[in-house]
């Protein structure tokens, strides 16, 4: 049998990942609910306004704790080194499939590093004013003024996100997902998308 | 058509008798709930979930004497209604035709963002039906021809109700008076902020409305006026901008295609 299954996330950091991103889901959809009145057909989905106004902020909750458990074990592989800073300048050419001329990312490109520490703020910004916004009656007037933006405004980044990072992992770079569903890759595949991260592995 | 109903407040012949705050709970069938005691006369601290009804005795110092600016503290029944503009859901808030904001309690929700959207911090949530609640100007009455309940019960026709134009004119001749009589800065009390209410006051000093702990300028807090038009635009933008991008950025890109020799 070749080597050819290269591990890249643990069983940990898989569960931790879908528990975010169910609970992001649910939490989107609930929230994206109340959003709009053109929307809150969805609040039928959920089980009727009272109950997703009782529910949201629980999905938000555990968002948050998954989201709280990725953050403390990668935060430290997603700091961003010089080459990461040349590689942002230049995303557009990304973009357009010309990476000649970017430097070889490692286990994670400054996309994915980008990503991360937005969704991380945009977490801690909706978990923040989520809060505020879930116990109105008890919460001062000026949190609560400042909440009812925030939280939008950071939903609509974290949203935002979330549709680039879904169609990156999945239609755009095959073989991503199957990285965060059974955890490993191919090694042609982290020779072809992360090439330094690829040396390492191999002790080159 | 129904024309638009107030309610006038003469703040200068309020004695301070709480018949209408009786009224109130007698008519909107509300169990009273003892409140804390401040040290003032005033029945409770503010209003609550059962309890929409406060006259304030605001208390200050003139010519060296206690005296007393009794408001009546209650819904203001807004044109520009901050409460509609920050309600989520449909149907839970709805102004009547002739102008009354009536919560509709099988569609609230409880989020209680009609709280913050409210310049006068009026709706109070109920621990028990985790739903909203305030005054409903007797939508119940004045649906079948009859005067609100605290109007019914005010013995010096401090409280008047009718037609909003007629009331308006009325106040107009009652503050000539009152300049006539030497109170130079009486005013009528119709905010502009919030495209005017139909709970008017007259007020024997309308410079400072603060004193009556009615707000100087109330408006729509402007948080929640960006977050009902240009943060909703913008989201709407990156939504659907995000998913059309993505598709069409595969239908002309296509995926990250693997390279690079085999091992």
């Amino acid at each position: 049998m070749t080597i050819d299954r290269i591990p890249r996330f643990s069983v940990a950091e898989r569960i931790s990942h879908w528990m975010a991103a169910l609970s992001f889901l649910y939490a989107a959809f609930t929230g994206l609910a109340l959003w709009s009145h053109k929307l809150f057909w969805l609040a039928s989905v959920f089980g009727g306004g009272s109950t997703v106004r009782g529910m949201h902020p629980w999905g938000g909750t555990i968002f948050a704790i998954a989201l709280g458990i990725m953050f403390l074990r990668w935060s430290k592989r997603m700091r961003l080194d010089a080459d990461d800073l040349v590689w942002l300048k230049q995303s557009h050419k990304y973009a357009i499939h010309e990476t000649k001329d970017l430097p070889e990312p490692g286990e994670f490109n400054a996309g994915q590093k980008m990503l991360f520490w937005a969704q991380s703020l945009f977490a801690l910004l909706l978990f923040a004013s989520g809060i505020v916004l879930w116990f109105p009656e008890i919460m001062p007037r000026a949190l609560r003024l400042a909440a009812v933006l925030i939280h939008p405004v950071a939903a609509i980044g974290a949203i935002g996100g979330i549709i680039l990072h879904i169609y990156m992992g999945t239609a755009a770079v095959p073989g991503a997902l199957q990285s965060m569903t059974r955890g490993y890759v191919s090694a042609r595949w982290a020779q072809s998308h992360h090439p330094k991260w690829y040396r390492q592995i191999r002790g080159q | 058509m129904a024309q638009t109903v107030a309610k006038l407040i003469d703040t200068t012949l309020c004695i301070g008798c709480k018949a209408c705050e009786a009224a109130c709970q007698e008519w909107n069938d509300q169990e009273f709930t003892l409140g804390t005691f401040g040290g003032t006369y005033q029945t409770m601290p503010s209003l609550a979930h059962n309890f929409w009804n406060l006259i304030k005795f605001n208390e200050i110092e003139r010519d060296g004497q206690l005296s007393w600016l009794m408001a009546k503290y209650q819904c203001m029944h807004c044109a520009d209604a901050g409460c509609m503009r920050a309600c989520p859901a449909p149907g839970a808030i709805a102004q009547l035709a002739n102008g009354t904001i009536d919560f509709v309690h099988e569609n609230c929700i409880g989020c209680g963002y009609c709280i913050t959207g409210c310049p006068f911090d009026v709706p109070r949530l109920s621990p028990v039906t985790k739903k909203v609640y305030k005054c409903t100007l007797c939508s119940d009455r004045t649906a079948v021809g009859l005067e609100p309940a605290c109007i019914k019960a005010c013995p010096t026709n401090c409280l008047t109700f009718g037609a909003r134009d007629e009331l308006l004119r009325q106040a107009e001749m009652r503050v000539d008076e009152l300049h006539e009589d030497g109170y130079k800065s009486a005013g009528v009390y119709n905010p502009a902020g919030v495209g005017g209410t139909n709970v008017l006051y007259v007020l024997r000093d309308s410079t400072e409305p603060e004193k009556y702990g009615l707000p100087k300028d109330p408006k729509i807090p402007w948080t929640v006026s960006l977050w009902k038009g240009p943060v909703k635009w913008l989201g709407t933008l990156v939504f659907v901008g995000g998913i059309l991008g993505a598709f069409f950025h595969y239908i002309r890109f296509g995926p990250h295609e693997e390279h690079g020799d085999d091992n």
